[in-house]
């Protein structure tokens, strides 16, 4: 038997089984052996009776022209808006490319199943199949990736590139001159088309920069800079990887994605290496499944036999990698190294012993999150990630580092132990927390929402969530209001029956004035029960409906003065930023996390106005005040300059300005300051709004604006819809309030009858972000109680009042909305605003002096979930910078 | 035990023709029970809580909840139903408190509901019911 000079990097396992030995370097199927003489097998002794399981391609038909060879459509351009669910594979640079959720594990029980098939062994294991949790996380692309990936294509394809080896061994390929001899070409076939894993899509930054390299001999087109990963992930091929995120920077120091590359010495880390033009790659090699075998023993060599009460298990790329790639045996004898375990908060749990130092955590932390607070100690074996000092991880989005974690080392602490990822039911929904409406997964149990993870959406939140978002989900058990209740003459509540409760209130509501009658709608309503809450209160006669964070004097005529008009992914594009009264990390943290990931990329400036304030990027703090406002727009203040001569600023004005007595005038300043500038141009809107609670949007498009100032200390008949930062005491001690909403807050006390409604992971409603993206929540689990949808008490509430609405479904509702505000039906697009600045006529006011408060005191806790909830309050009790 | 001989040929076989059989059984039915109230009487004590016009007030008042119905098998099904109840309470399978507690009408105890409903919409009743509708 001929063996080559064993390559050191390739460690071989003695064959243990048939199974390994196929997957060895020696097995005759692998080419370029030959195969010494074995005892147990079914092939047939006859060389030539072997080939008819094979048909190789007729010499007589031609190969099929390259332009009817479908599949090379990476330069397809769409013609449709892009779909930010998809992935989009970019170069890196501002626009990093994206990857799904590492749960997303998918070509990997493929390779396995198909490499069973070509076992001869006497008799048949049993193997397992594994069966991989399908996560909902990629739509379609999932299952496109899912198809038989090329290299068990080629095995059993029947015009293989490998003719069938017999059993004997010929003269020609003992010697060494035949080995100079070049093989003949193989027959050009049609290989299937491929799409990119996941169903990504490619964004061609500059088309006429493109490459074309060869993934397993599959010819794909890709951008100038990208490297080997994204190239194979372009062509459809899964690479495994632990330390390359496609949204953080190459550290390259995990291994695993080692491939062979044509004409180079060893294999090569796909992650980092840069795809040169007409370069081959082969993943499916056993050069490089040897390696990926190598790598996979190594890491397992310390890491501990957790898996049974470890978080991550079902759900860790350790345990799907080392079930694809892995050997099935190792060979370590000795004691594995523990590492102590880091206290990072109340909301990461860490087991350190179970890190493969990938650091992934460590470059989220520096990159993404812009705190530098996770670093890697010590070298070798003894590598621990930690802080160092005894710090906690107080940044918004420390939470992120619990998905980005390949294997249980970082876990939620709230969520440990209370269930395993296969009995969760995934929901996909929006986040209601704050005005940025993330993509949201929300997994339940049965009744109870489990936990809450991030989705994908590119223009939106990318592939995070804040803190708040993410770990807000206990309050939705404590604190329900499940039961309408009357409140007694003795001032107790008393749970009713629906019937009691909606014929009391339509009674009393017959006995006052229509201008007396207020309805306030919360931060969580969406948009139908805002609709129908403002229908009702017309037709009752009265013009005051509301939302909460909107004062008197607000108006909604022009859509542009209450939007982020940029996009937020528009936000990547800006050179400059200046945030006027907004301090985006408490108020929206993925606003924040864009303006942080610009400014990283683009070494963008940021300008601030508004009380001192904490801010993760480099941040020029330059007034408090109105008066620097005016500094500004009259040219006078030193960061002029810099506006000048920013190509695209962007212009952050915080919604929390809308409440105070000057607002137009300080409104008609920054619009001078933007018009100054060049912020607003037909091709660049810099001006921008960010509101403060998600459903502020919906309701400034539906027109629940306040009219008047007073109208809440004239009431005698309160209607509160969700609202509870409504200042209770201005309410008069003889008006009637009713109180709809899912939590016992602040505004239940002074309620007089209570009607449940369901929470945002219980109702299915439309919600507009802050840069007027519609959005739908999918309900997730099932209403708590006796309550009913906020819509539907209303209507109920009209037909027992004598004013019965017209619509009696949600398509009904929605139909009226389609009259009002038409782009709140549209989910899932983008409706920017139609006119400009210019149509606004002058102000005459002039600007106040106090300075600009901040809004959010308390990041943790903001409405009403929140407040109700346990994790928050120990996240305001000990994360909270004093 | 067994079921006293006058509700043995009661027992209905699930196939009738029309609207008027149905009709046929459902006031056998009536008759049956209604003859069956001085043995429940007895068996459960009702002497001082209640007076035979009123039990039979109950079991019209629940049969006339479903008057509106005109499909024979469900009629006949109800029928079943209604048969399988009265042969449990005639069985002395109940206990006193479920007879007075499902059937004797007074105060706090069951109450005719069916009139309540009569002029509400769809919505508003379903939405009385439960929010999935």
């Amino acid at each position: 038997m001929v063996m080559e000079k064993p390559q050191p990097w390739l460690m071989r396992l003695p064959p243990s089984t048939a199974h390994e030995w196929r997957r060895s370097i020696d097995h005759p199927q692998n080419p370029q052996h030959i195969q010494p003489p074995r005892t147990n097998q079914r092939v047939q002794k006859d060389p030539e009776a072997c080939l008819h399981k094979r048909r190789l391609p007729d010499p007589n038909t031609a190969p099929p022209e390259p332009d009817k060879i479908k599949g090379r459509e990476t330069e397809k351009r769409r013609t449709v808006t892009p779909n930010p669910q998809r992935r989009v594979l970019t170069t890196r640079g501002t626009t990093a490319p994206s990857e799904g959720t590492r749960r997303c594990t998918t070509g990997y029980s493929g390779v396995h199943n198909k490499i069973e098939k070509y076992t001869h062994t006497k008799k048949k294991k049993k193997k397992k199949k594994k069966t991989i949790q399908i996560h909902n996380a990629m739509g379609l692309g999932f299952l496109a990736s899912r198809t038989i990936r090329p290299a068990s294509r080629l095995l059993q394809s029947h015009n293989s590139n490998f003719f069938l080896r017999t059993i004997v061994s010929k003269p020609e390929l003992q010697s060494p001159e035949s080995a100079a001899v070049s093989e003949p070409e193989p027959p050009t076939q049609i290989l299937p088309p491929r799409n990119p894993v996941g169903g990504a899509r490619v964004h061609f930054s500059n088309p006429e920069d493109a490459i074309e390299v060869f993934v397993d001999g599959y010819a794909v087109k890709v951008p100038k800079g990208f490297t080997v990963l994204q190239a194979c992930e372009v062509a459809g091929v899964d690479i495994p990887r632990f330390c390359y995120h496609s949204r953080l920077s190459i550290a390259g120091n995990c291994r695993m994605c080692l491939v062979e590359v044509e004409k180079s010495p060893k294999p090569v880390a796909s992650c980092a290496m840069p795809a040169l033009p007409g370069m081959k790659i082969k993943t499916d090699t056993p050069i490089a499944k040897k390696a990926r075998e190598g790598v996979m023993e190594f890491l397992l060599m310390n890491h501990p036999l957790d898996c049974p009460i470890c978080d991550q298990g079902g759900e860790c790329d350790l345990q799907d990698q080392s079930m694809a790639f892995g050997s099935d045996r190792g060979r370590f004898t000795e004691m594995k190294r523990s590492v102590v375990d880091k206290n990072l908060g109340p909301l990461v749990k860490t087991v350190m012993t179970r890190c493969i130092q990938c650091t992934r955590c460590v470059r989220f932390a520096s990159e993404v999150a812009g705190v530098q607070d996770l670093g890697i100690l010590g070298r070798g074996s003894g590598e621990e990630i930690g802080t160092y000092v005894e710090k906690l991880m107080t940044s918004e989005l420390s939470g992120n580092v619990i998905d980005i974690c390949p294997v249980g080392a970082l876990t939620s602490k709230p969520f440990a132990f209370k269930a395993r990822n296969w009995e969760l039911k995934a929901t996909e929904t929006i986040d209601v927390s704050d005005a940025v409406g993330s993509n949201i997964r929300v997994d339940s149990r049965g009744p109870e929402v489990m936990r809450i993870i991030p989705r994908l959406n590119e223009d939106i939140n990318e592939e995070w969530i804040s803190d708040k978002t993410r770990f807000c989900y206990d309050g939705l058990k404590r604190q329900r209001l499940s039961d309408p209740m009357i409140r007694d003459s003795d001032g107790r509540f008393k749970a009713v029956s629906w019937r009691d409760a909606l014929a009391v209130v339509g009674d009393i509501i017959h006995q006052v004035k229509p201008d007396e009658i207020v309805g306030v709608a919360g931060q969580l309503s969406d948009a139908e029960s805002m609709m129908v809450l403002k229908d009702f209160v017309n037709r009752m006669g009265s013009d005051n409906v509301w939302c909460e964070g909107t004062a008197a004097g607000v108006d909604a005529d022009l859509r542009y003065s209450y939007l982020m008009n940029t996009s937020i992914s528009g936000l990547e594009n800006a050179d400059l930023f200046l945030l006027i009264g907004t301090q985006p990390r408490v108020e929206a943290a993925m606003v924040n996390a864009r303006i942080c990931k610009t400014v990283r990329a683009s070494n963008a400036k940021v300008g601030y106005v508004g009380p001192p304030a904490e801010f993760n990027y480099d941040c020029k703090h330059l007034g408090t005040g109105p008066d620097t406002l005016k500094e500004i727009a009259e040219g006078r203040h030193p960061f002029c300059a810099a506006l000048k001569n920013a190509k695209n600023p962007a212009i952050i004005v915080g919604a929390g300005l809308f409440n105070r007595t000057d607002k137009n005038a300080i409104l008609s300043s920054v619009e001078s300051i933007a018009q100054a500038n060049n912020v607003v141009r037909p091709d660049w809107n810099g001006l921008n709004f960010l509101l403060q609670y998600a459903a502020q949007a919906a309701a400034l498009d539906l027109g629940l604006i306040q009219q008047s100032a007073k109208a809440l200390e004239s009431a005698k008949f309160v209607y509160l819809m969700g609202a509870d930062d409504v200042d209770v005491d201005k309410i008069p001690k003889d008006a009637f309030v009713v109180y709809q909403g899912h939590h016992g807050d602040k505004a239940v006390y002074r309620a007089n009858v209570i009607l449940p409604a369901s929470a945002f992971t219980e109702k299915e409603g439309t919600y507009e972000n802050t840069e007027g993206f519609t959005q739908q929540t999918v309900p997730a689990v099932p209403t708590v109680g006796d309550a009913r949808d906020d819509w539907k008490i209303v209507r109920a509430l009209s037909e027992v009042s004598g004013v019965k609405l017209p619509y009696n479904s949600i398509e009904g509702v929605r139909s009226r909305i389609k009259s009002v505000a038409p782009n709140l039906v549209h989910t899932d697009e983008r409706e920017p605003a139609a006119f400009g600045p210019s149509l606004k006529p002058e102000c005459k006011e002039t600007m106040g002096t106090t300075p600009f408060q901040a809004v959010v005191e308390n990041f943790y806790m903001t409405n009403s979930i929140t407040r109700a909830s346990k994790i928050m309050a120990q996240c305001s009790a000990v994360l909270l910078k004093k | 035990m067994a079921a006293p001989f006058t509700l043995r040929k009661i027992g209905v076989p699930p196939n009738s023709a029309n609207l008027t059989e149905a009709r046929r059984r459902v006031f056998d039915f009536f008759r049956a029970a209604c003859r069956s109230i001085p043995t429940i009487m007895d068996i459960y004590n009702l002497q001082d809580i209640v007076a035979p016009s009123q039990l039979r007030y109950a079991i019209s008042a629940q049969i006339r909840n479903n008057a509106h119905i005109t499909d024979p098998k469900v009629i006949d099904l109800l029928i079943f139903k209604g048969m399988e109840e009265l042969t449990d309470i005639v069985d002395h399978a109940k206990q006193r408190h479920h007879i007075i507690g499902q059937y004797v009408v007074g105060e706090g105890l069951v109450q005719n509901t069916g009139n309540k409903d009569q002029g509400k919409t769809d919505f508003l009743k379903n939405f009385y019911t439960s929010n999935y509708f």
